[in-house]
Formats: C-alpha cells, sequence, structure tokens
C-alpha cells in the first residue's frame, strides 16, 4: 500500500453487512459488499486499488462491471464459466495428488488488468531477456567464451543436469536456440515488476491463458469490448509462421508438430489444445522416426518429413538411444538429426541448462557483455552459493532468505530461512557447506495481491496473492514477440509466498490494456478470439492415434456385449429368461469370458462381472477401455472421462458380489459404454480417426454376433432364442412385428438379414464394408473385398431352407464373416498400425 | 618398454529369440588418436548391412557411429577392427614429486581448460559418496606426492576388491559396489573416479582394450581377450595419467584407448535400440594382437 495513505495495517474495508445486492444502477451507487472482507494490508502490492475502495485507472471499468452486476446474474456467470470448464475438458493433472490424475482446471473469472505503458515496459524486458538467454545458449552450446573468459562460473553450467553436451555444436537452424520463452514475474509492494525465474526448456501456460481468455471474455463480453483489451491470437500466427520460417526444408511442404510426452503429462490438456489451435499434429515418440538423418512422422499414408518440433517433452526423454534409455517416449536417432540441423527444435535440446535460477544473478553481466545493454527487467536477488562469498553471505543472513535447488534435478526442495528451527537452519548450511554448488538463495518477496470473486453466493471479494507468467516467441523477423496477455496464478492464501500450479491454486485471465487509438484500430483488423478460432482441420492422422481410436471402438462394443451377454446369463439363472437354465447363453459366455475351473456357474459368472483377475472378463476390459480412453483424452469431455473412471471406482468392482449386487453393476456399465457409443455417434467429426473408431465397433460387434449365431446353431432347433432376441437387443423390435414366441425363421431374419436392425449381421457387415471403402478412397486396399463375397451370399440365402440351426451353409457363412473379422483386424494391423515399441540392449562384457 | 604396435578385434555378437525387424545402434568402438596413440587404421562392420551409417565426434571428441539396420535379422554381427601404435608413457621426476594438492580446482573465476573442471564433477555413476571421501582421504594426505597416492589408491581397490562377473549388472549402483566390494572394471574405474572426484581432482573413464600376454609357453587365446575400463587422472603440466585400479598398476602401453567421458554412459562400446527381438544373448570375443 503506498505510505502516504492514513491506513493502519490490516484495515478493514468497509463493512455493509451481506444482504444481497440487486441489480446495480448506475445513478444510485451500490451499497458494497464486494468488499465487506477485502483488506489491504500496507506491506503488499493490491493489483486493482490504490486505496480503499478506490480502483486504480486501469482497473476502473472492471470495478463499476462488478458493482452493477447482481449477485444472481454473477453467480450465473461464474456457473456458465464452471460449465464451459467442465465441457472442454481443461484439466491440470497433479503428480501428487492421491485422487487421480486429473484436476478440473481452476479459473477465476476477474481478469487481471494491465495498463498499457505498464506493458510496455516489461514487453521490452522480456524481448530483452529472451534475446539475452538465447545469446548465452548459443555461447554454452557453441564457443563457450563466458566459460573460457570467467564470465559464468563453469561449475555453475558444467554440473548442471540441463547442459546436454550432446546437444555441443548442434547446427541450429537461424541460431534460434530458444523460440519459447516463459517469464515468471511478481510485482514488490513498490510496484515494481521483477523476474522471479525463467522457463526455457519447455514453457507453459501459453495454452491455458488462451483458454482462459475464452471462458472470460464470454463472462465479460461487453467489458471486454468496452475495455478494446488486446488479443491473443497474433501471439499464437506469430509462433506457427516463425516456426515455418525458420524451419529447414525439403521433403514436401513445411510440418510442424507438437511433441507431448502423453496424457500423463500434467499439462497433457495444453499440448492438445495449441496442436488444434495451431493446426499441428499433436504427437508422442512413438510418432515419430528417425531415416537419412530427418525425422519422420508415421501417418496412415505413410512416413511425412517433420521439419519442426514444439517440443514439451523434456530433452533428457527425446533420445533414447543417447539419452535415458530408460526413456520409452522418445525418438531413437533424434539428437543426430539435431546436431546436423535437419530439423528445427523449439526449443533446442539443452535449452534446460538456463532454468533452476542459479543464473539469474549473472544476468546483468551478461546482458553488458553480450548485448551491449543494461538488463531492463530485473530478476529478485539471488545468490549461487557456488561462490564462496555468496554462500557466506546466505549462510549469515538464512532467515531471511528462500533457498533453492540450483537444478531442478537435484531433488532438494525449496526451503525459507524463518521456517526453520535452530536444528533445521544448522542442518541445511551443513548441507550447503558440504555441496554448495546445488544451492542458491534468494530474497523473499512479498507477492503482490489481486481480489477473487470468492463464492457463488456472497457476491464479494477476497484477496490472492498472485504471480504473472509471461510468454514470448520467436517471429520470423528475428525478433521476439511477446503475447500480449498471460497467465495470472493465484495461490490459495493472500499471504503465499509461492504460486505454482503443482501446489495447488487458481489461475486469471489477464487483459493487456491498448496503448491508444492505433491499437484499437489494429485489434479491428484481427480477428477477435472465438469458438471458431479454434476449429481447425487436423488432416494428419498419425498411426497410433488410428490404432488408439481403431482399439477404442472394439474395447467400448466389447464391455457392451460383455456386460448383455453376462446380464442375459444372470437372468436365465434367476430363471427369469424364458430359456432357463439350458439358455445357450451360458456356451456362449463359456466362450467368452468364463474361467474352466470347479465353481458354480453363477460364481464363475459373477466373477466375471467383477473381478480384474478374470482376465476375460468385464472388469478386465473395462480396465483396458480405461486405457484406451486414456490415451484419447484429448478427444474425449471431462464427462465422457469421468463416467468411466467412475465405473472403476464402482464398489463393486473387484468385490466378490450377489446376483442382485452383479446385476446392478451390470446396468451401470451399460449406461456408461451406452453414453459413449452415443458420444461417438454425436459429438465425434466424421473424420478419418471416427472411421478407423466406428470400423472397430461394428468389427468388434460383428465377431461378437457371429460367434452367437454359431452357439445357436451348435445347440439346436431345440434350445430357446429369448436370449439371442435379448443379446442383439431385438426383443422389443420382435414382439412388435410378431406377437408370438421367438422361432427360428422370424429371429434369423431379424438378426442376420433385416439390414435395418443395427443389432443385425448384415447391418454390421455392411457398415464395416462402407467405412472401410472410404479409407480405400484414400489408402487403397483395406479390406472391404474381403467382406463382398459373404455379404452377396446372405442376402441369397434361402428363407425357407436356409434358415434353420442344421444349414451347414448359414454355418459356413457365419464361419466365413467371423474369419473375415480376424483378417480385416490383420490388415488394418500391417497396413497402418505398424509402430511396435523399441527396447533398448547394451552390451556389457569386460574384465 | 619401447612403443608397441597392435592389432585389436572387437567381435559382438546379438542372437534374438525372434526376428528383429528395425535396430538402431549407437556405437563408440574406433580408437581414437591420443597424446601417446596412433590410430594406423581402423574399419567397423555391421551385419547385416546398415541401410544408414553417419558418423560425428561426440563433446569429448571421441569417434561415435550411429547405425540403421532395417533387414529383418535374428543374429547381428558387429565387428570393430583397429591397428594402433602406442607409445610409452614418460614421466620425469618433478611430476613425480608435486604434491597432490596442486590438483585441487583452482579459485571460481580462474580458467581452467573445461576439460579438465568436467572431469572434477560427480555424475549419476560416480556419486560423491562418504566412503568414496574416506577412502580418497587414506591416501590423499596433505602434501603427499599424487603420483603416489594415486597409486596406492590404485592398488588399494585392486586388493581390496574382488573380481566378479556376477556380482553386479549395468545399473548396479555404486554404493553397493562399496558394500560388498565385488565388481567388474567398470565399477572399479567408477568407484575410483568417485574416491577422487569427491577431492575434487580431475578424472575420467576411459574405454578400451589391455594386452593380455599367455603364460610362458603357451598359446595366446583367440577372443579371450575383452573390452576393458580404467581411469585417467590430470596432472598439472603433465596431462592425463592412466591408472588402473582393476589390476592395480600404472595404465602404459599395453594400454589402447577408445575413448573417454565422465562415466561408462558417456562412452559405452554399443548401444541399441531394437523393435521385435524378444529375449537376446550377447557374446563378446576380443583379440588383441601384438605385431610390432
Amino acid at each position: 500500500m503506498h505510505s502516504n495513505q492514513q491506513q493502519t495495517q490490516g484495515m478493514q474495508l468497509q463493512t455493509q453487512g451481506m444482504q444481497m445486492q440487486t441489480q446495480g444502477s448506475a445513478d444510485a451507487p451500490a451499497p458494497q459488499p464486494l468488499l465487506a472482507d477485502y483488506e489491504l494490508p500496507p506491506d503488499r502490492y493490491d493489483e486493482m486499488f490504490s486505496a480503499a475502495d478506490t480502483p486504480r485507472p486501469h482497473f476502473q471499468p472492471v470495478y463499476a462491471a462488478l458493482q452493477q452486476t447482481s449477485a444472481g446474474e454473477m453467480a450465473q456467470r461464474i456457473q456458465s464459466a464452471e460449465r464451459q470448464i467442465r465441457d472442454s475438458g481443461i484439466t491440470y493433472n497433479v503428480y501428487t495428488d492421491p485422487n487421480g490424475v486429473d484436476r478440473q482446471w481452476e479459473l477465476d473469472v476477474l481478469p487481471l488488468a494491465v495498463s498499457a505503458s505498464e506493458w510496455r515496459e516489461l514487453e521490452l524486458g522480456i524481448m530483452q531477456r529472451a534475446r539475452l538467454l538465447n545469446a548465452v545458449l548459443a555461447d554454452l552450446y557453441g564457443p563457450q567464451k563466458l566459460l573460457q573468459d570467467g564470465l559464468l562460473p563453469t561449475q555453475l553450467v558444467l554440473a548442471h543436469s540441463g547442459f546436454l553436451r550432446n546437444a555441443y555444436g548442434m547446427k541450429v537452424p537461424g541460431n534460434h536456440y530458444l523460440h519459447l520463452y516463459a517469464a515468471d514475474l511478481t510485482r514488490s509492494p513498490d510496484g515494481k515488476w521483477w523476474v522471479i525465474a525463467d522457463r526455457t526448456q519447455a514453457p507453459s501456460g501459453a495454452g491455458y491463458a488462451l483458454e482462459n481468455r475464452l471462458i472470460v471474455s464470454r463472462v465479460f463480453p461487453d467489458l471486454f469490448r468496452n475495455m478494446n483489451v488486446r488479443h491473443l491470437a497474433q501471439f499464437f500466427s506469430t509462433l506457427r509462421d516463425s516456426l515455418t520460417f525458420h524451419a529447414p526444408k525439403g521433403d514436401g511442404s513445411p510440418l510442424a508438430v507438437v511433441w507431448t510426452p502423453g496424457p500423463w503429462n500434467e499439462t497433457y490438456f495444453e499440448h492438445a489444445l495449441l496442436a488444434r489451435y495451431l493446426g499441428f499434429p499433436l504427437v508422442e515418440g512413438g510418432d515419430l522416426t528417425v531415416l537419412n538423418n530427418k525425422v519422420w512422422l508415421k501417418t496412415i499414408a505413410g512416413p511425412r518429413r517433420v521439419h519442426a518440433i514444439i517440443r514439451r517433452q523434456d530433452d533428457t526423454f527425446c533420445d533414447p538411444l543417447e539419452l535415458r534409455a530408460d526413456s520409452s517416449l522418445g525418438c531413437a536417432g533424434l539428437m543426430e538429426c539435431v546436431r546436423r540441423g535437419t530439423v528445427l527444435m523449439a526449443n533446442a535440446p539443452g535449452a534446460g541448462v538456463l532454468e533452476g535460477g542459479a543464473l539469474l544473478g549473472y544476468l546483468p553481466r551478461l546482458c553488458e557483455h553480450l548485448l551491449g545493454e543494461s538488463l531492463l527487467l530485473p530478476s529478485i536477488a539471488t545468490w549461487w552459493c557456488g561462490e564462496p562469498a555468496a554462500m557466506a553471505d546466505a549462510l549469515e543472513h538464512a532467515e531471511s532468505l528462500a533457498f533453492k535447488p540450483a537444478d531442478h534435478a537435484s531433488g532438494i526442495e525449496p526451503v525459507f530461512g524463518n521456517d526453520l528451527n535452530p536444528e533445521q537452519l544448522a542442518a541445511l548450511k551443513a548441507n550447503i557447506e558440504l555441496h554448495p554448488e546445488r544451492y542458491l538463495a534468494q530474497e523473499l518477496v512479498q507477492l503482490s495481491q489481486s481480489p477473487i470473486l470468492n463464492s457463488r453466493q456472497h457476491h464479494s471479494l477476497t484477496p490472492r496473492a498472485i504471480g504473472l507468467r509471461v510468454h514470448a516467441s520467436m517471429s520470423s523477423n528475428g525478433d521476439y514477440c511477446v503475447m500480449p496477455g498471460g497467465l495470472t496464478r493465484v495461490s490459495s492464501a493472500a499471504d503465499a509466498r509461492i504460486v505454482a500450479m503443482q501446489r495447488g491454486g487458481s489461475s486469471k485471465d489477464t487483459w493487456v490494456l491498448p496503448d491508444g487509438p492505433e491499437d484499437t484500430q489494429f485489434t479491428l483488423l484481427r480477428s477477435t478470439l472465438t469458438a471458431a478460432d479454434l476449429v481447425s482441420s487436423n488432416p494428419m492422422l498419425t498411426s497410433r492415434g488410428a490404432e488408439n481410436k481403431y482399439w477404442f471402438g472394439r474395447a467400448c462394443e466389447r464391455c457392451e456385449d460383455i456386460a448383455r451377454m453376462l446380464r442375459v446369463a444372470l437372468n436365465a439363472i434367476l430363471q427369469e429368461s424364458e430359456d432357463g437354465l439350458n439358455s445357450p447363453v451360458f456356451a456362449l459366455a463359456a466362450n467368452f469370458v468364463l474361467s474352466d475351473d470347479e465353481r458354480p456357474l453363477d460364481r464363475r459368472l459373477l466373477d466375471a462381472c467383477t473381478l480384474e483377475s478374470e482376465s476375460l472378463g468385464l472388469a478386465a476390459n473395462l480396465r483396458r477401455l480405461s486405457h484406451l480412453a486414456f490415451q484419447l483424452r484429448n478427444r474425449l469431455s471431462l464427462d465422457h472421462w469421468r463416467s468411466i473412471t467412475q465405473l472403476l471406482r464402482n464398489p463393486a468392482l473387484n468385490k466378490e458380489v450377489t446376483l442382485s449386487e452383479g446385476l446392478a453393476w451390470l446396468d451401470a456399465v451399460l449406461i456408461t459404454t451406452t453414453t459413449l457409443s452415443g458420444y461417438a455417434l454425436d459429438s465425434m467429426t466424421r473424420t478419418t480417426g471416427f472411421r478407423f473408431l466406428s470400423i472397430g465397433r461394428r468389427l468388434e460387434r460383428l465377431g461378437f454376433l457371429t460367434r452367437a449365431m454359431l452357439i445357436a446353431c451348435d445347440k439346436g432347433r431345440d434350445s430357446g432364442l429369448t436370449w439371442l432376441l435379448e443379446l442383439c437387443d431385438s426383443v422389443i423390435t420382435y414382439r412388435s412385428r410378431y406377437m408370438a414366441q421367438p422361432e427360428w425363421l422370424p429371429v434369423m431374419d431379424l438378426v442376420i438379414r433385416d439390414e435395418s436392425n443395427p443389432r443385425s449381421l448384415l447391418f454390421q457387415a455392411l457398415g464395416v464394408r462402407d467405412y472401410l471403402r472410404k479409407l480405400e478412397a484414400d489408402h487403397g486396399d483395406c479390406g472391404a473385398e474381403l467382406l463382398e463375397p459373404h455379404i452377396e451370399l446372405v442376402r441369397k440365402l434361402d428363407l425357407d431352407s436356409e434358415f434353420h440351426p442344421d444349414s451347414p451353409r448359414l454355418q459356413q457363412v457365419l464361419q466365413d464373416f467371423s474369419d473375415a473379422t480376424l483378417a480385416i483386424n490383420a490388415r488394418l494391423s500391417n497396413q497402418f498400425f505398424s509402430h511396435p515399441r523399441a527396447r533398448v540392449q547394451n552390451d556389457r562384457s569386460v574384465t | 618398454m619401447s612403443r608397441i604396435e597392435y592389432q585389436v578385434v572387437h567381435e559382438t555378437v546379438y542372437t534374438y529369440a525372434w526376428q528383429v525387424t528395425n535396430g538402431q545402434h549407437y556405437a563408440r568402438l574406433t580408437p581414437r588418436h591420443t597424446a601417446v596413440q596412433e590410430v594406423l587404421w581402423s574399419a567397423l562392420e555391421f551385419l547385416p548391412s546398415p541401410a544408414e551409417i553417419s558418423k560425428h565426434r561426440d563433446y569429448y571428441g571421441n569417434h561415435c557411429h550411429i547405425v540403421l539396420i532395417q533387414t529383418p535379422h535374428e543374429t547381428l554381427h558387429v565387428t570393430a577392427t583397429a591397428l594402433v601404435r602406442v607409445e610409452p608413457l614418460v614421466l620425469g621426476e618433478a611430476h613425480c614429486l608435486q604434491a597432490w594438492e596442486c590438483a585441487l580446482p583452482p579459485s571460481l573465476y580462474t580458467p581452467e581448460p573445461l576439460e579438465v573442471a568436467d572431469m572434477r564433477l560427480a555424475t549419476a555413476m560416480t556419486p560423491n559418496l562418504n566412503e568414496g571421501l574416506q577412502m580418497a582421504r587414506r591416501f590423499f594426505t596433505p602434501q603427499r606426492p599424487w603420483f603416489d597416492a594415486m597409486l596406492d589408491l590404485t592398488r588399494h581397490i585392486n586388493t581390496e576388491f574382488a573380481y566378479d562377473p556376477e556380482a553386479t549388472q549395468i545399473d548396479t549402483p555404486l554404493s553397493e559396489v562399496f558394500a560388498t566390494k565385488r565388481g567388474v572394471c567398470q565399477d572399479f574405474a567408477h568407484l575410483m573416479l568417485s574416491c577422487l572426484r569427491s577431492l575434487e581432482l580431475p578424472a575420467r573413464y576411459v574405454s578400451g582394450y589391455i594386452l593380455n600376454e599367455p603364460p610362458p609357453g603357451e598359446e595366446k587365446l583367440v577372443g579371450g581377450d575383452a573390452s576393458h575400463a580404467w581411469v585417467e587422472a590430470w596432472l598439472p603440466e603433465a596431462g592425463w595419467i592412466g591408472f588402473d585400479p582393476t589390476n592395480g598398476k600404472l595404465a602404459n602401453a599395453e594400454f589402447i584407448t577408445i575413448g573417454w567421458g565422465r562415466d561408462y554412459n558417456d562412452i559405452a562400446p554399443l548401444r541399441g535400440i531394437v523393435l521385435g527381438g524378444g529375449e537376446h544373448d550377447l557374446e563378446v570375443r576380443v583379440t588383441v594382437t601384438r605385431i610390432g
């Protein structure tokens, strides 16, 4: 707080009770329950208020809008924001979260506004810093003059796990090592911005900032427009153009990809979002291959040269041939491509050496030396303990400092000196003296605070400590471009000393205000960011993507088929089915899921429902489904993903259930699988990926139906047929047509030959054939002709003479379809999915 | 001892349980020139024939080959052959008498060669351990000649630790080697590096071969040699001097150097990524022949 204001420490702003505010009106300023709980401590900078109920000028419109919005309306807007977050499946995985890997993204709808003049300073500072850090990288992986001339202590670099010796001497297109850079900023009580950390390896947050913008600009559409908030779109198009511009050329049109470590990564959602927004394929290590010292993407249409990679993969995981051998996430041979400069990496492997903070204290000198300028944007005071004088000084003032690892890989946890009791402090000092180079000491900063809307019921503001992450991208003109906005990170308390998403906490959109009328004009020229911007077709289907969708389709259908079959079987046990205990469904179940042992039939059926140890059973298949769904998470909404995970948290799972529990469990499974089918039909665009999913589903069902019908034939004319109708979900159709007990001819007609019955064999076969034909239009023979003769045969089967269980022709047709499903599966695997996992081998024969 | 010429044949055979459809290999099997070693000729052959071979020098200047094999195979043969001339080490008396403290790091901003600074640092395979520090301090007492202390430490490891190929794997942590006192040349080299680096003395891991002369009257066994690993430590002005803790002696002209790094990981002879193959058997035959 400014010192000239007459406020006492921790004073409460006006308290006006908690009554709800009704519709605000312009001529009668509303009372201010908004600020009932809001404190302005004198030792903290408040982003929104310069004094009690006095907003800073650039925040004035936001504050006015808040006052004019009723509590009810605001609650609605917040709910709508939460719904958007849920629907788009925005998550941030937290490694330490015991409740699973997914945590819904937390967003406070009140933006952080930054004035134009302040932003201009930040922007220049960030640009300079990016240039500086790029120059440092160019030296460390090239001439190493900084080390030879003693401008940087050698140990600081050589002992850092991020210094990647395999990247030394690499040819970097355009000499741009750092394409993406982010700075974590904090504001001290006097209102100055400081850099607290540089992110150079694979900076995250730009995608979340984009998603926040999308949501918040809808929560306050008028305010957003009236304030002329600067748009983010140009930043991303700059990045896209820059990668294309700087990437090496050859072997077809330029292709850039976003490389993710996979769905387990904490920021996977962002990788998927970036890929979609930039129109680049989202790939994993297994999608890439190296041939001829170039990187290629394995697509269903064959290999495509990759010219640029946005790397969201830590560099030590990039190449199992040269780097971490235990990494299955990498692409073998990549480092040689990097050294030869045949692929642009954003950022260059080895860029992580600048992270950790030990460098911060050296930047002013390096800036003078490398750029001939003084450093514009200061870092918070940081001392690398590897310098004896710095260490001695830091240990003396330990209570007022934070101690952090100089290298994240060291496993050292950051601590605050003043949190430690005398013994702990002594232990810390001993550790530092033993390995001074592993530590750095950092001045404690009082983070600035900004208000959040604290809940739906009470339309009021609460202060929270915040930090701001600002992103910069290389551009095609060779200089950096700063995203006008950023990810504002909100701590879970007002007096927090660290703000990090990984530790919990929320986020805000950041509104950078325009610099005057020119800027307004500029924004008119640019498209505003709308949902339509995010729709960008992704024509490049990777082999792995196709395979995941295919197997997801199959697994979904298999779970549904098995659940349905088990339900028919359990009902038969309960004598609720007309077929009773002689039902052929038991033979089918034995064929499909039952383990062969001495236990009674009902026990084996129930165990097949819920025990994962039954490897062919429903529970084990659901587990497989959830793994596959996980791979497709960027395509599934959070709700769909949750419906699967909820099933896996059902108490019936892995419990020896009773008949009634078993039936209830099967109902729950069927609801989920049906929802997923519905999602696939309703929500997925009809891309090639959708075709693979559909082929998977239909092929699975076709295989299941033929096996069921072969069993029916095998059991002969005397066994009942209701089970088959139930299995094919065709009881109601049958009853409405025939009003009679099931008989062979009409039942077989309905479940085999009726092209209008979506559960009939012919319907499925035609579906598979049609989807295969669509694939064949682009990819040559995919096996549609394998089905053709059998489809003709079914159509030609004589109703009277062949539709009975003893007909050899009927049995042959069924067997042929069953064989065809296997043949098509093999054909698809060979043609599209061949990307087996590689293994690492070492030699070791020594004396 | 005068200069010696050698022929080295290093054959590696992987036999897989089933077919390998694609293999990528990273080979560091070609000896490099050094202050005392001249490579007269070298060759590296893969069977089946590679679709691609690319060569580069790594950060330390070692020869690296990256090889792609796309012919399906159940057996992979790798044969590295070299003709090498090695000069014996000549150490001046002055060097032998320098106190070991002369090899300690200079002050933070006094530049020293980066290749030296790099080798003072602990690595994942050569961590700073209390056992290592204690062991090093037994020999590196104040003002003791560097050379004596080095040689004593080398001999100490040779006497106190047992050679046992069954005792360790590639990923056996060094602390376990300290505890069980068993291992192979890699373990002993790592152990010695760990001791030296805990005092911040610069030392590097060397990969290569050693000439095993047959007992008098017996014929030399073809393929009976093996690849070897030892340590080179840095003495100001004299340079890098080799010590072999496995055999407890100075590494002299019977040692043939392939290359060096901070630890095994930097200079592993052959590392591969294969598709398919299943389990594999590994057979290595090394023949070092003195030819002049």
